[in-house]
Formats: C-alpha cells, sequence, structure tokens
C-alpha cells in the first residue's frame, strides 16, 4: 500500500504578471518505509511539491488540479485546522537551511518539546525524556537540550532538526535539501544518520536535493523534474545506471565526480524555460542536444522504457544518446583533449613563503590593562605556497579551515600578520608601495555570489568598463577590451548582453560579467573564492570551463578556492588541501586524489558522493569538527580526531615535508597507504565502540531501574 | 564574557558617562557671564558685603575645583543643597515635581509600549489588511504633531469644547489633599489625568507600533517560523512566536524611551500646567536657580544613563546570542 500518491498534480503560483506554472502533471507515490527521492536543479518545483504534501504553500499559490492522497485522504482541502493536527503527528519536515530553521530565542529542547505537547497529552518529565531519546539518536549530548541554536555549529543544527522530525514518529518525513550547504563531511555524516534512522525507524522519507550524488546513495525510488514536469522516475539504480531521458543524463554528467581529472566538464547550454505558461512542447527542447521537431508537439508523456518510465520522444535511441551524452561537443563545447598536452605551467607568478594571518580574539579590558597575551584565532597559519602562469592551483578545504582568509590576504584585501608575498617575484609590499592601481591591475578577485558583486543599476557595459577607467585607459581601447572580454566569458554576441542590467541575467550570466570584470585589466593573478558554488550544477561546469580556458589562453594564474573537492578535481593542475589554517597536503590533482597521504585530506576527499549507484562507498565518519584554530595544542593538529595519532603525533608538528614525493607533501608522520583500511574502517569501529559504550550503559540502567 | 563581567562593564561605562554629563552642566553653569546674586547687587537690592556673605554661604567664594569636587559628591549623594531663590532644600523642590512627573509620563508609555506593540505584531501579521493601514495612518498622524499641538486640541475639544475634563493642574483648586494615597488615588486626579496621559499615549503610539509591525514583518517570512508552522502551530501560536522574536527591539526601544522621558516633557507640562519637573527646571533657569537646575539635569541625565544601560541589560537577557559575543 503506498502512504503518499500524488498525482496528476498541478500547482500555479499567482504573480502580479502573469502565473507561474511552478509543477504541471507531477504523479509519483511513496511507500511505507521507503526513501524516495526528488532530483533537480533549482526552479525545477521541488520545494513547491514539498510545501503542497506539508499544506504549506505561499499565499499566491494554489493547488489548479491533481490530488495528494496520504493514506487514502485526500490532503488538498483540509482546512488550517486539520492540517495543524496532520503537520509533524503524521509528516515531519526536516528544512534545507538548518542555520536559520531554529527558533534563536529558544532552546532547542524547548523547540522539540513545544511539537510534543502540541500534538500529545504528556508531561514536561515525559516530554524532556523524548527528547533526551532523540538527541541520542542522532548523535547530539543529550546533556545539550537546554542550548541554544547559537551555540551549535550548523551539522549540529541540522541534527538537531532531525532530532526534531523524528520526535512522534511520524509516517513521512521530508526532508528539503537537508545537506545543502554542509561540507562534505559533514554531509556524510547526517547522510549516514538518516539512513540508520531509516533502517531503525519505519517513516518514510521524501528526500529533495539538487544533489545528484546524494540522491543516488540514499534513495530507492527517484524522480528526476525539470521545468514542473518529471522527467524520469523509477529505482534509483535504473535511472542513475542507464538514464534514458536527456534531461538525466545532461545532469549527471555535469555533476562533478571526484576521480574524473581533466575531463572538460559538461554543462547544458542555456537556461530554464519561462514557466509562465503550460508547456506546449517538451520543457527541455531549448536546451536538449537532441530535440528534433517532434519535440514540439506538446511534453512528452512519461512512457516505460526498461524498469523506468522517461518523457522523451526519443526513448528508443536511449543507448546512443547515453553514449553522445558523455561528449563535451555534443552540449555544444569545444573539445578539450588536446589541452593537457599543449600545456606547461610558466614562470612563477604567486609566491607565499610562511603567510600568516592571525585575529586577535577581543579580551577583557582588564586583561588588556594587565597586558595579558591574548588568544589569537591563527586563520592562516605559516602557508607556503607557488602558482606558476597557466595553472591553476586548487585550495580546498571545510568551512572555517582558512581558506577564503588566505585568498583575501594574497589580494592584500587584508593586512597579512607575517610571512612574505611576492607577484612575479616583487614583493607585494614594494607593488602596493609603487601603485596600489597597479597592484590591483595585476592581482583580481573574484567573490562567490554573483548577486551582491555587481551593481544593481550598473549595465554590463559599465561595470566590465569600471576597472579600465579606473586605471585611465582611453574610450576606444576600452569599447573594444569590454566588447572582448565580455565574449571571452562565452556571453555571446556581446551586444545582447552590453546595455542589460544585472537583474536580466541569469545567475550564471552574472557570475560571467563578473569574470569579466576581473579579466578585463588582464591580471596576471586571478583569485576565485568560491566563484561557482551558489550556482546550478548545470552552470557550474560553464565557469569551470571558462576559467580553465583563460588560465590556458592568457597564461593566467589561478588560485581557486572551494569547498567543492569534485569541481577543483576537474579544473585544478595542483590541489591543496587545508585544515586549520595550515596546508597539510598539496601535490598534483591526480597525486593527491588518488593517493591523499594525509588522513584529514584522505577523508575529505572520500567523503564526495558518488552519482554512479554501482558504486558502494564507504561512508567517512571522522569524528568531532574540526575545533576553533585558538590555543591549539603542541603536535599535530589533526592528532585529536587522527585514528592514527600516536605520541610521536603529539609531541612536534610534522612539517609539510614529512611525506614526500616529487612535488606531492604531506604534513604527516604516518602517511596514509590505504584509505579504506586505516581509516574508513577504523572510524567505524570507533563509532561503533561508542555505540556499543552507550547501549551497554543503557542496559546497566534499565537492570538498575528493573530491580 | 559572562553575564557577570558585562554587567559590570556596563555599569562602569555609564558611572563615566554621568561623570561627564555634569561636569558638563558644571562648566555650562559657571561660564555663564553673571551670577544670580550679581543681578541683585545691580538692582541695588543687597549691598557687596552682603553678597560675599551668600556666596560664601554657597560655597561661590572658595576656588573653582574646590566647588567641583563638592558638587560631584553632592549630586552623586543626591545632596543638592539649597535652592538660591527658594530658600528650601532643591530636593523639596524637584522630589514631588519629579514624582509627578512620572505618575504622569511611566504609565503613559508603559500602556503605549504594550498596547500599540500588540497592534503593530497584529498589524505585521496580517499585512496589507485595513487593521494595518488604519493604524499606521493614525500612529503616524500623532507622531509627527509635536505633543504640545495634540496636548491643545485635547483640551480645545474635551476641556472647552465638551467641558468633560479640567483645562488646568493636577488636581482642582479645592482640593487639599494629605499624603500619596489621598493625591493620586482621587477621581479629582484622574479626571486632570486623562488628557495630559492621553496626549502622551497617542505621541509614543506610533514607534512602537511601526517597530513591532516592522520586526513581525521582518520574521514573517522566516525559516524558524515555516519550522513551527510545519510543526502544527496554530496561527496565534506563531504569531506569538513571532513577537517573542520581536521582543528584543521593543524592549531596547522601550529603555531608551524612557530614558528620554524627559524630552518633551517640557512643552507638555506646560500645556497642560503639569507641575512636574520639566515645569520645575523652566523656572530655576528663568530664576538663575544654579542648585535647581544642576540638581533638574543631573537627574535627566541619569535617567537617560540608566535606561540605556537597562536597555543594555535587557538585551543581553533576551537575546541569547549577546552573552557569547563579544560585548
Ligand atoms: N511564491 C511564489 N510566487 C511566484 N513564483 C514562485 C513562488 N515560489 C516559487 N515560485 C516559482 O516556482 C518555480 C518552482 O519553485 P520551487 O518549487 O521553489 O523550485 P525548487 O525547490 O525546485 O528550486 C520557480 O520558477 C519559482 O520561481
Ligand atoms: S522529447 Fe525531445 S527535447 Fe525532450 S528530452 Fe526528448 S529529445 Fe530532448
Ligand atoms: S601526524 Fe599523526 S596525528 Fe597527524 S595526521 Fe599524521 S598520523 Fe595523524
Ligand atoms: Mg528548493
Amino acid at each position: 500500500m503506498s502512504l503518499l500518491e500524488v498525482n496528476d498534480l498541478k500547482i500555479k503560483y499567482r504573480t502580479s504578471e502573469e502565473d507561474v506554472h511552478a509543477v504541471n502533471d507531477v504523479s509519483f507515490s511513496i511507500g511505507e518505509q521507503d526513501n524516495y527521492g526528488l532530483v533537480g536543479e533549482s526552479g525545477c518545483g521541488k520545494s513547491t511539491i514539498a510545501k503542497t504534501i506539508l499544506g504549506m504553500l505561499d499565499d499566491n499559490g494554489e493547488i489548479a488540479a491533481g490530488s495528494v492522497k496520504f493514506k487514502h485522504r485526500e490532503l488538498a482541502d483540509l482546512s488550517e485546522s486539520e492540517w495543524q493536527d496532520i503537520r509533524w503527528e503524521e509528516i515531519s519536515y526536516i528544512p534545507q537551511s538548518a542555520m536559520d530553521s531554529l527558533d534563536p530565542v529558544m532552546t532547542v529542547g524547548a523547540q522539540i518539546r513545544q511539537a510534543i505537547h502540541k500534538h500529545r497529552d504528556t508531561t514536561k518529565a515525559e516530554a524532556d525524556e523524548r527528547v533526551a531519546e532523540v538527541f541520542e539518536i542522532v548523535g547530539l549530548d543529550p546533556a545539550r537540550t537546554s542550548d541554544y541554536p547559537h551555540e551549535f555549529s550548523g551539522g549540529m543544527r541540522q541534527r538537531v532538526t532531525i532530532a526534531m522530525a523524528l520526535v512522534l514518529d511520524p509516517d513521512l518525513i521530508i526532508a528539503d535539501e537537508p545537506t545543502t550547504g554542509l561540507d562534505v563531511i559533514v554531509q556524510d555524516k547526517i547522510i549516514d544518520k538518516l539512513l540508520e534512522i531509516q533502517d531503525e525507524v519505519d517513516s518514510s522519507m521524501l528526500l529533495i536535493t539538487h544533489d545528484v550524488g546524494v540522491v543516488a546513495e540514499t534513495c530507492d525510488e527517484v524522480s528526476v523534474l525539470y521545468g514542473g514536469k518529471v522527467m524520469e522516475q523509477g529505482a534509483t539504480y535504473d535511472v542513475f545506471m542507464h538514464p534514458t531521458n536527456p534531461y538525466t543524463m545532461g545532469l549527471q554528467n555535469a555533476f562533478p565526480v571526484v576521480d574524473e581529472f581533466d575531463e572538460q566538464a559538461i554543462s547544458i547550454p542555456g537556461s530554464l524555460p519561462e514557466l509562465t505558461e503550460e508547456p506546449t512542447g517538451c520543457v527541455f527542447r531549448n536546451r536538449c542536444p537532441f530535440a528534433t521537431e517532434e519535440c514540439e508537439d506538446g511534453h512528452p508523456p512519461l512512457t516505460a522504457n526498461g524498469g523506468q518510465l522517461s518523457a522523451c520522444y526519443h526513448t528508443d535511441k536511449a543507448d546512443e544518446m547515453r553514449e553522445a551524452a558523455a561528449e563535451p561537443e555534443t552540449w555544444g563545447l569545444e573539445g578539450g583533449d588536446d589541452r593537457e598536452t599543449s600545456h606547461e605551467p610558466g614562470d612563477v607568478i604567486l609566491e607565499t613563503d610562511g603567510l600568516e594571518k592571525w585575529f586577535k580574539q577581543t579580551q577583557s579590558f582588564i586583561d588588556d590593562m594587565r597586558g595579558a597575551e591574548p588568544d589569537y584565532v591563527k586563520a592562516v597559519n605559516g602557508v607556503d605556497l607557488t602558482v606558476r602562469q597557466g595553472e591553476i592551483l586548487g585550495v580546498a578545504g571545510e568551512s572555517g579551515c582558512g581558506k577564503s582568509t588566505l585568498g583575501e590576504v594574497i589580494a592584500a584585501l587584508q593586512p597579512r600578520t607575517g610571512g612574505d608575498i611576492y607577484i612575479d617575484g616583487t614583493s607585494v609590499d614594494d607593488l602596493l608601495a609603487e601603485s596600489t592601481k597597479k597592484f590591483r591591475s595585476q592581482v583580481q578577485f573574484i567573490f562567490q555570489d554573483p548577486f551582491d558583486s555587481l551593481n544593481p543599476r550598473q549595465r554590463v557595459k559599465a561595470a566590465v568598463a569600471e576597472p579600465l577607467k579606473i586605471q585611465g585607459y582611453d574610450q576606444e581601447t576600452i569599447n573594444r577590451r569590454v566588447r572582448e572580454t565580455v565574449s571571452d566569458v562565452g556571453l555571446n554576441p556581446p551586444e545582447k548582453y552590453l546595455d542589460q542590467l544585472p537583474a536580466q541575467l541569469s545567475g550564471g550570466e552574472r557570475q560571467r560579467v563578473a569574470i569579466a570584470q576581473a579579466l578585463v585589466l588582464q591580471p596576471k593573478l586571478l583569485i576565485c573564492d568560491e566563484p561557482a558554488s551558489m550556482l546550478d550544477v548545470s552552470l557550474k561546469a560553464n565557469i569551470l570551463n571558462i576559467l580553465r580556458e583563460m588560465a590556458d589562453k592568457r597564461d593566467i594564474g589561478i588560485v581557486y578556492i572551494s569547498h567543492d573537492l569534485a569541481s577543483l578535481t576537474q579544473i585544478a593542475n595542483r590541489l591543496a588541501v587545508m585544515y586549520l589554517g595550515r596546508v597539510v597536503e598539496i601535490g598534483d590533482t591526480r597525486d593527491v586524489v588518488q593517493n591523499p597521504r594525509h588522513p584529514y585530506a584522505a577523508s575529505l576527499l572520500a567523503a564526495s558522493p558518488q552519482t554512479d549507484p554501482s558504486v558502494n562507498r564507504q561512508r567517512v565518519l571522522l569524528p568531532g569538527e574540526p575545533p576553533n584554530p585558538v590555543n591549539l595544542p603542541g603536535g599535530c593538529n589533526f592528532a585529536p580526531r587522527c585514528p592514527k595519532a600516536s605520541e610521536e603525533c603529539r609531541q612536534a608538528e610534522p612539517k609539510r615535508s614529512a611525506f614526500e614525493d616529487g612535488g606531492h607533501e604531506a604534513a604527516c608522520y604516518f602517511p596514509v597507504e590505504d584509505v579504506e583500511t586505516e581509516l574508513l574502517a577504523q572510524y567505524a569501529r570507533n563509532r561503533g565502540q561508542a555505540k556499543v559504550q552507550s547501549a551497554k550503559e543503557e542496559s546497566i540502567e534499565e537492570s538498575v531501574e528493573g530491580e | 564574557m559572562t553575564f557577570r563581567r558585562f554587567l559590570i562593564k556596563r555599569t562602569a561605562i555609564a558611572a563615566i558617562l554621568t561623570l561627564v554629563a555634569v561636569s558638563v552642566i558644571f562648566a555650562t553653569l559657571r561660564m555663564l557671564p553673571s551670577d544670580p546674586f550679581s543681578g541683585l547687587v545691580a538692582s541695588g537690592a543687597l549691598t557687596p558685603s552682603q553678597v560675599e556673605e551668600l556666596r560664601a554661604l554657597y560655597g561661590l567664594d572658595e576656588p573653582i575645583w574646590v566647588q567641583y569636587l563638592k558638587y560631584i559628591q553632592n549630586l552623586f549623594t543626591f545632596q543638592f543643597g539649597l535652592s538660591l531663590t527658594q530658600q528650601r532644600p532643591v530636593s523639596e523642590i524637584i522630589g514631588p515635581a519629579l514624582l509627578n512627573t512620572m505618575v504622569l509620563l511611566l504609565p503613559a508609555l508603559i500602556t503605549t509600549a504594550i498596547v500599540s506593540s500588540l497592534a503593530g505584531m497584529y498589524a505585521g501579521w496580517n499585512r496589507g489588511s485595513w487593521f494595518e493601514q488604519f493604524s499606521i495612518i493614525t500612529t503616524t498622524f500623532f507622531r509627527a504633531t509635536p505633543i504640545f499641538v495634540t496636548g491643545i486640541f485635547l483640551l480645545i475639544i474635551f476641556s472647552y469644547g465638551l467641558g468633560w475634563f479640567p483645562a488646568f493642574g493636577m488636581r482642582s483648586s479645592m482640593a487639599n489633599p494629605e499624603g500619596l494615597a489621598a493625591t493620586y488615588l482621587s477621581v479629582d486626579f484622574l479626571k486632570h489625568y486623562i488628557l495630559p496621559f492621553t496626549a502622551t499615549v497617542l505621541f509614543y503610539s506610533g514607534d512602537f507600533l511601526m517597530l513591532a509591525r516592522n520586526s513581525v514583518v521582518e520574521r514573517k517570512g522566516s525559516e524558524f517560523l515555516k519550522l513551527h508552522r510545519a510543526k502544527g502551530l496554530s496561527e496565534m501560536e506563531q504569531l506569538g512566536r513571532a513577537g517573542r522574536n520581536s521582543l528584543l527591539p521593543l524592549v531596547t526601544y522601550f529603555a531608551l524611551r524612557t530614558g528620554m522621558l524627559f524630552q518633551g516633557v517640557i512643552t507638555l507640562e506646560v500645556v497642560f500646567a503639569w507641575p512636574g519637573i520639566g515645569r520645575a527646571l523652566v523656572q530655576a533657569i528663568l530664576n538663575q536657580d544654579y542648585p535647581t537646575v544642576q540638581a533638574a539635569v543631573f537627574i535627566m541625565a541619569l535617567a537617560v544613563i540608566v535606561m540605556n544601560l537597562t536597555a543594555d541589560i535587557a538585551y543581553a537577557r533576551l537575546d541569547p546570542t549577546v552573552e557569547a559575543g563579544d560585548v
């Protein structure tokens, strides 16, 4: 029997201009104790479906047709008070942004208790007991229920919301992007937790995500959505093993995977369809490389093909399409095969030597007066790097490891505390002393957010011309260079874009304008901080390709900072992994990815999800989270979490060259040989022990109670 | 930083600020070209030697820094000395006047803070409703009108026009009550009280209403309210959480407002002839009565500073993140 049945659901949003047809004829059903996935890029209607199932559509949204049946009961016509009984009791919800989903002025325990009291007639003591129980289940310390949300890290807050979702044993849990925005290792632990819970409790789960890897690893069944339509539906294994729909193929191929090197990233050209009218042809047709005339005749119906359903007129040619879809040329990208061979990195363009950035912690007035030595957050702590012309150096690490600070210090956006930076052999201080303008023209920075980095009232032409104006070029040169650069970043033909305002551009286009702004001065060094992390996968690849091309063609050195290892391995020649302000491993990307030697780097790499459902990846259950880099103990920084740590590690800090093999260095006394046995199995075992331990304690408690 | 340390630090800062404030008053008054007695000499009422005696009596002949130290010491022990013109202790003038002002303003402020905030929250929750628009327009109108204008209109309508309420003072000239209870708990007092009270309530309602409305509007789309809703909370319970999350700016503003309580008080008290501290200050300035001016200004400055401190503390109490942060 199926728990939830969605049939031919149509949802419209009324807006002041035209209606938005966000969801069109979507059907799927979730059985009991099922893990069901909805996957697709932003705007495909995933969240709209989730909100409908919770009865929480925005005020301007309405169910235009179709039905949503939960345990055979029609949800579409419930009153608000009927909804209030169903919510949480039967359907609970794990929100996307755990960072701001918890009430900041209420203890986490109270927020969970509130859900209990709302639906059950229990005493506070009983509720407290249940809260402690669910805290235990999600791996949080039950002693912390009376803490406020801000006292928890992002990953822990997400655990709190998961605990909250479990507390009433609902039949269905809806998780909307539960791991988006979390670091990979934390993400891996949360996924592991979700799956474990799935085994233990008998709720079903509807998992909504844009992350093909996460769905492939967690869900039994999946629907791939695009433009409010189901494109492909079926068992996850079938759908991602043998996709029969061009969109699924594009999505999967665009999704970067850690151990695919140098393959030119695939991106789907074009942008999302306007949803202002019901589709008259296949919703994907304007971006689909296999579109034919037939595809104009209304959106194709879902038809059975092998084990799954696919909405495409050409499913009979699925095998050929699959093969073609693996080639970048199919998606309108130039072949990138000759890239690696044609290119040898040139001279050293950036060198840092023992670079340091310490932030002083605020201390009390009295301590100040006493002249006490303040504490420092050692955000960047002795970093040596080199970047050559035409080379991309990837800097990876979890949030808080100091990678963004490193980028800003190199770009002189922040003063450094110690060490030296040389651009093209000249110290940054000398360059700045000579002329800040000149320095700025040589070193450019691209920020994360394409929405904030552009002035909303400035047209593309003016935005890209601005740096040239500041440098005092003549109008003719400015015009020429602006057009060239805009075209170089793939905004073609330039005329179409020059007079547009940022609001008229899509996210990907905006980020390309930001890149054009940085490139127009023909810098020697470009520093990019997460330039693509806000973009959908199909567009992300595009940005990566542009940067790669710029490095090759213009001989620019690029420092590419990201937490997304998979993107890094696609684009970077060399990879540096940071932990607590230090580079713990560095080397050619291939060496580092295939043979990581530092236990942390190895764990980070192993935690990236795989889009191939046949790969059975062991999860990385690295204990704890990176500590605040204040007053770190002596010895190896990673020792408290490292399964290989020994006395020696705690005595003295390993040099970065503790392991050295050609250009490949790792700051570890006992370099990893085999990731599975030395680390992953070890983590799992340690955690198992911790569990057995607590289970034992419980049984002792029970026996005491029994007496 | 722990809450204790935070508190100590803030209190120390408040004390220093108060000191600075009263020093400024001292300096300003001493810099005036004349003192009240030289005026009396000029008019021939006193001989110069009598003036010398008087100056000695008030300590005005001592070196300026001795005067300053004594002045500070006296202020901080609440010994305000003798009035120069009324021959009685300043505290006897200031004390009852202060009480009268407080009796008028504090209840008015508390009433408007509570009522307008609740109305504002409701308006923010029901955005676009007629209630929202109506409440914003009316309260903004009263906020924009000077308090004495509202006062005069109230007087014209309800006192001269309809004759419902008396127009002048705090009690009728017949009444001669003894003791606090008889002064403040009589029907006569209530009649005198209603109009100035209403004027104050109306004047301050706009700030609280807008502040409450805006913070609720800001919270309304927030993720945590979505989660509360998903948990099955009713509309009113959700509004309650939105309100609780809006409390911080409101309480802070309330405390600051209370500190600045005396700002509009002068015109208000003059219009309604309310025998409060504002009127006392005006009279003292006219009479060049230093000690009374100093005391009145000191009390007003102290109110601002103490209430700022209260606002800080309330902030730390209400916002769990403040305690952890570097305040
Ligand atoms: N309140 C709203 N008013 C108008 N359009 C909306 C509203 N909410 C979402 N949409 C539109 O509906 C479509 C689907 O949105 P959504 O369900 O949030 O997608 P997803 O969660 O897959 O990113 C998008 O085109 C989005 O712009
Ligand atoms: S129906 Fe046509 S446009 Fe749509 S996915 Fe299939 S081939 Fe592409
Ligand atoms: S040096 Fe020791 S503690 Fe540090 S990473 Fe290597 S094995 Fe682990
Ligand atoms: Mg969404």
